[in-house]
This record gives C-alpha cells, sequence and structure tokens, in this order.
C-alpha cells in the first residue's frame, strides 16, 4: 500500500509539474466547414453556424466624437474635414455593466464588419461596448494619434489609452463594473501593448484582455502580406488585369444566376460556382486590400507630418483639389517602403533607434514576453492556418503563454471570430 | 492468443496514426500549416501587377472632377448633419413593421419603371417575373405594403432607364456627382430623368398624382430610400474614398447593365 500511495503521489506530482499545454483543438472536433484558409479569410463562417446576434433596433448604441487633437484641425487640409475629430461607437446596457474596448484590425474604421460582430456579440451577453478605429486607419491618425505615424505599438498604444480615456471622460454616468480589453489582427498586438501600458497607469484596471489572431512578428506579417500581390495569378495578361478578370467572374456569374443579389451566402455560393476563385486569385484579393491600407497610411502620414515624399510640402489642397495623381504615387508604396521612408526615420530620430532588427524586437509581441508570461489575464486565439504567421510564431506564443493559448486548426486569418465554437469560447473567456 | 492480437492492433493504430501525419507534411512542429507554402509566386516577387491594375482602373473619365469633389464634400456634409439626423429619427419613432411596409409600398411602385425597362430590352422573362410581382404585391401584398412575390421565389429585378440605355450600347460618358442624390453619370442621369417622369405619366396607385398635392410622400419615399441604403460617406474610411467610390459605381454599373 505505501508504494502505491507514493507512486501516487509522484505520479500526481509529475502532472502538476508538467509544462502547461496550449489547448490544441482537433479539426475533427472542431467541425469548421472552411478548409481553405484564404476562403475562411474573405468569406469566413457560413451563415447557419454563427451565433445569434441581437438586431440592430435592440442596441442601444451611438455614435461620438472627441476632440484630442486640437491643431489639427489648422493643420490639415479643407477635404480632411470629417476626420479632425476622432469618432467611436458605444453601445449602452441599462443598468450597470462590465465595459468591453474592441481595437480594430489594420486600417479598418470602427464601424467595419468584424468590430460590428463583436459589439453584437458582446453587447447580447450583457457588456457596454466601445468600438475604436485601429491607430493604423485615416480616421485615427489624423485625430488622435500624436505623430501620425502608426507602426510603433508603445506609441500606438499610447495613443489608444489616451483616447479610451476620453471615451470614458465623455460618459460619466454610464455606471460601469470592470473592464475589458479585445483586439483582432493588428488592434490584437496593440491591445496586448495597451494592457501592459494600463498596469502602470492603472486608469482602467482591465480584468480580462483577449487578443484574437495577433501578428507575433510584425515583420512576418508584413512580409507576408506584401508577398500576396506576387502570386501568379491565373488569367490575368497583357490585356486583362486583375480586377478585370474579377469583375468578368463576376459578371459571368451574375449572368448564370440571372439576377444581382449580394448577401451573406453570396461568396460561399460564389466559390461552389464555376467562376471560384484559385487560392491564388484570393492571395491577390487579400494583398490588395492591404496594400490600399499601406497607401492610405503612407499618404496621411507624409501628409500629415509634411514629409514632401508624397504631397509637396505647401502644395494647396482644398476640397475640389484632383487627389488622384498622390493616390497613384502611394500606391506604390507597400508596408516595406512605408517603414523605411516613413517609420524607421522617425523612430530613430525620436528615440534614437538603430536596426530594422531592434525595431521590429520593439513592436511585436517579443518586446512583451515576460509580460504575456507572467500575466494571467491575458488569452490568445489563434488559427494553425493564419495567414499572417510564419514558422515558429505559433512556437513563441506556446511557451509564452502555456494554456492560456487556444490554437484553432482552421479559420485563416480572422474567419473562424463569427463561429459558433470561438464565440462560445470568447465569451467564456470574459465570463471568467 | 490474445496478447499477440493487441500487439498487432497497437501496431495497426500507430501505422494509421502515421499516415494521419503524413497526409498533413505541411504541419511544422509548432503546429504551423504554412499556408502561403504551396501558393504559386512569381520568381522574382517583382511582379507589378496590383500597381498595374489599380493604376487602370483609376482611368475613369472625369472632366467636372473638381466640382464633383466638391459636391462630394457637399453630400457627405448633407448626409452628417440633415439626412441622417432625420433618418435616425423616423426609425426611433416608427415601429419595424410600419418601416417594411413603407419600404415594399415603394418598392412595389418602383417595379413600374423595372417592368418598362425590362420590356424595352425585350427581356422576356424578366418581364413576365415583374409583371407577377406587381400583381401578386398589389393584391395579395394589399397595395403593396407585403412582398409575398419575393417569398414566393421572385426576387426584385431593378431595371432601370440607365440600364436600358447602357444595353443599347450608350457609354456611360463623364462621372458625375449628383447634388444629394450620389454618384451617377452622364447617361444614368439622363435616365433617372425619364424614370422619373414615367412613373408621374403611368400614375401607378394614383401615387404621383396624390404627392402633388402632398409632398410629404416624397419627403417619406426619400427618407425611406435613405435608410435603406447602407451606404455612409466616410465609411470607406480612406483620403481616397472619392476615387473608390466612383470605381465602385462605375464597374457596378457595367456589371447591372451586362446582367
Amino acid at each position: 500500500m505505501p508504494f502505491y500511495r507514493r507512486l501516487a503521489a509522484l505520479l500526481s506530482g509529475l502532472v502538476l509539474a508538467a509544462p502547461l499545454w496550449a489547448a490544441d483543438i482537433d479539426a475533427q472536433s472542431y467541425g469548421y466547414p472552411l478548409t481553405n484558409p484564404f476562403e475562411a479569410t474573405i468569406a469566413t463562417t457560413p451563415e447557419g453556424l454563427r451565433p445569434t446576434l441581437p438586431a440592430d433596433e435592440d442596441i442601444d448604441q451611438d455614435d461620438y466624437q472627441v476632440k484630442l487633437r486640437p491643431e489639427r484641425e489648422f493643420e490639415v487640409p479643407d477635404n480632411f474635414w470629417s476626420v479632425t475629430k476622432l469618432r467611436y461607437r458605444l453601445a449602452q446596457q441599462k443598468g450597470e455593466a462590465p465595459l468591453i474596448f474592441i481595437i480594430a484590425g489594420t486600417g479598418a474604421h470602427y464601424a467595419s464588419s468584424t468590430p460590428e460582430y463583436l459589439k453584437k456579440l458582446f453587447y447580447g451577453a450583457g457588456y457596454h461596448v466601445v468600438q475604436l478605429s485601429s491607430p493604423t486607419s485615416y480616421d485615427f491618425m489624423t485625430s488622435a494619434s500624436r505623430f501620425a505615424t502608426p507602426g510603433f505599438s508603445p506609441d500606438d498604444a499610447d495613443d489608444l489609452y489616451r483616447v479610451m480615456q476620453a471615451v470614458r471622460a465623455q460618459h460619466p454616468r454610464l455606471a460601469i463594473s470592470e473592464y475589458h480589453l479585445t483586439g483582432y489582427s493588428l488592434g490584437a498586438l496593440q491591445a496586448a501593448f495597451v494592457s501592459k501600458l494600463d498596469e502602470t497607469r492603472r486608469s482602467f484596471n482591465f480584468k480580462r484582455v483577449l487578443l484574437l489572431n495577433p501578428p507575433v512578428n510584425l515583420y512576418t506579417s508584413i512580409s507576408n502580406l506584401n508577398k500576396l500581390v506576387q502570386t501568379q495569378v491565373e488569367g490575368v495578361n497583357n490585356s486583362t488585369t486583375f480586377y478585370e478578370l474579377m469583375l468578368a467572374k463576376l459578371t459571368r456569374y451574375f449572368q448564370k444566376k440571372g439576377y444581382i443579389d449580394v448577401n451573406d451566402a453570396f461568396l460561399a455560393d460564389f466559390q461552389q460556382s464555376r467562376e471560384h476563385l484559385t487560392d491564388e486569385q484570393m492571395a491577390m484579393l487579400i494583398g490588395a486590400i492591404f496594400r490600399f491600407s499601406s497607401a492610405d497610411i503612407a499618404f496621411t502620414s507624409d501628409l500629415i507630418n509634411r514629409r514632401g515624399l508624397i504631397t509637396p510640402v505647401g502644395y494647396p489642397i482644398g476640397e475640389g483639389t484632383n487627389l488622384t495623381p498622390f493616390f497613384k504615387r502611394a500606391l506604390q508604396c507597400d508596408f516595406d517602403c512605408y517603414i523605411t521612408e516613413q517609420l524607421i526615420p522617425m523612430w530613430r530620430a525620436r528615440y534614437d533607434g538603430t536596426s530594422l532588427n531592434q525595431l521590429i524586437n520593439q513592436v511585436s509581441l517579443y518586446a512583451l514576453e515576460d509580460y504575456l508570461k507572467s500575466s494571467d489575464k491575458i488569452a490568445v486565439m489563434h488559427n494553425a492556418d493564419d495567414i499572417i504567421l510564419g514558422a515558429g510564431d505559433l512556437g513563441f506564443l506556446r511557451r509564452t503563454l502555456g494554456d492560456r493559448l487556444t490554437v484553432y486548426p482552421l479559420g485563416g486569418h480572422c474567419g473562424n471570430l463569427n463561429y459558433r465554437v470561438n464565440s462560445d469560447a470568447m465569451l467564456e473567456f470574459f465570463r471568467g | 492468443m490474445v496478447k499477440p492480437f493487441k500487439k498487432t492492433l497497437l501496431l495497426a493504430l500507430l501505422l494509421i496514426s502515421g499516415m494521419a501525419q503524413a497526409q498533413h507534411d505541411q504541419v511544422d512542429e509548432d503546429g504551423f500549416k504554412q499556408p502561403l507554402k504551396h501558393l504559386q509566386f512569381n520568381p522574382g516577387l517583382d511582379q507589378e501587377e496590383f500597381e498595374r491594375a489599380t493604376l487602370t482602373a483609376l482611368n475613369i473619365y472625369d472632366p467636372l472632377e473638381s466640382w464633383n469633389r466638391r459636391v462630394y464634400h457637399f453630400n457627405y456634409r448633407f448626409d452628417e448633419w440633415v439626412f441622417l439626423p432625420i433618418v435616425d429619427g423616423y426609425r426611433y419613432v416608427t415601429p419595424t413593421l410600419v418601416q417594411r411596409g413603407v419600404t415594399n409600398f415603394f418598392s412595389n411602385l418602383g417595379d413600374v419603371p423595372s417592368l418598362l425597362n425590362s420590356l424595352l430590352q425585350f427581356k422576356g422573362k424578366r418581364s413576365m417575373k415583374t409583371t407577377a410581382r406587381l400583381l401578386l404585391n398589389t393584391t395579395l401584398g394589399v397595395a403593396g405594403l407585403w412582398d409575398p412575390a419575393s417569398k414566393m421565389g421572385l426576387p426584385k429585378q431593378k431595371e432601370d432607364f440607365g440600364q436600358t440605355l447602357g444595353f443599347y450600347g450608350l457609354p456611360a460618358g463623364p462621372y458625375l456627382m449628383l447634388p444629394l442624390l450620389g454618384p451617377s453619370n452622364l447617361r444614368d442621369t439622363g435616365g433617372l430623368v425619364v424614370d422619373f417622369s414615367a412613373k408621374n405619366q403611368v400614375n401607378f396607385l394614383n401615387v404621383a398624382e396624390a404627392s402633388t398635392h402632398h409632398p410629404e410622400i416624397i419627403l417619406l419615399e426619400v427618407v425611406d430610400q435613405r435608410s435603406t441604403v447602407n451606404f455612409r460617406y466616410g465609411q470607406l474610411n480612406s483620403p481616397f474614398e472619392y476615387e473608390k467610390l466612383r470605381y465602385f459605381y462605375t464597374e457596378a454599373r457595367k456589371l447591372q447593365i451586362a446582367e
């Protein structure tokens, strides 16, 4: 008997001492239908598998604006009039409730589809919800960013933190029991930095922080996205550009169908049809969307800081000014170009930075390794087939977060956020 | 007898699991699936298809650009300060069921020009369907307040005179940003005028005549239309929204004409 007891003690000791493994969901029990990561990224979850959400008319919500950088009104040209104040959306519950901040992904507006979806999900579960634009978006850069050169995560987090404080100050009567924070894609990386900042500034004392599909090494993610527009796309030739190819496919699809109807099921149905896109075509489409983001960032940052790289300094711009020539120039600037021409020079001047590697370490999750290891309130949900990750990134997350990391086998980049299994897990995490 | 059997079973299981592993040979030791690995890349990673395609797409005939841009900003402000507050107020005071009835009612009226234009383009099947829609919705749907036709598998198929002109090969002409109405072009603006007067001539359900005495009907139609169109200025959140809107409008019209 004593032998058995000793064995039991030894075994339980071993079990307790074992490292905490990340929760890996296996594909079979997960049941997510889209096995193609590009398709999942573009179309997201089929309609029947999404969670039930409250209807728009059942949500008590409004858009508000705060003036955070009063000088911008006088610094930016007239046609920026709509973005001199930062807008955000707040959905309020009736009585006291926890409040959750949602940070949007690269270039995204607070009212774009993913923050809207997350809002509905959390509102339905009884949270006040605040939706914030990404620090890389046109409106945030102009109205809330101190240096208007996004990409240096500690600064972006600082800007976000000021915005959150201003939002809270604008609603003194809102009864809040505790604060939570989430973000997806680039917004998730920024959420981690915001949470770190909150440990010293202590304005919110976030109870739980959830990072959804964050980039681990920001440069890997950017390189992946830059590379997507380098795929060899079938059907593109001297007489047909990529967009013409896409539009021709759409036209044939609708002609066959007999009428135009773009609803939630449209993308899934399109991929089932003869006109379905190949992986390369989908990759190009995703890459193109990010190139438009980088063009907006490069143009806006250059203009606000008067760097003269895209818009000549002092060029008169009014509401009637043709911006197409600047758009054309900005389009040729991908994320790499933006980093080299604008972010690195600013970072060197302001923070005495040196090499690109040093910058990467300062802006990626690596900079928070110790914090992520020790802070139990942070969890990460990621996908094994996420297109913004590179080799070793999941390994870093596994080592750093242990059992606070959940790896889903499918979903591409954020394609499974609106899958019922994921939404249940998210709510469960915040419920604690 | 039992033991060796168990061993073979174990071996077989191991083999099966090994095969299952081999199927996912792209997965690395972290469990990362390397989704970009199988893509066909341009070997030099120096193709400029994105740049080429986008620069081509920016070539849209827009001789009145400076004027159009001013109108775009005017519309943006009007939307923000006048139009949307009215729409929000309307939505706040009107029960959802009534809103839907109003939308259906005006949509049913809109089927009249759709029918005329389908006929003008000799689209037989579409004309039949739109006729059936009009009959069903006006009778069963009580003057169009309900839309039983869509539920019976007859979805709305809008056709306007701009589309008819495009169908006969008339080019779009210069791009135009119309005050309050939004993006258009010379051809579609002409179409709009024709459709409007056709609606007045037909005077379906006597609405056109009644609105001359009761301008609030027109106001209701306009508010209803704005509340059903999802577009918001600033929603693309880009300093180049004007260019993007222009491209989307032009291509969407091409698509509607081709279909």
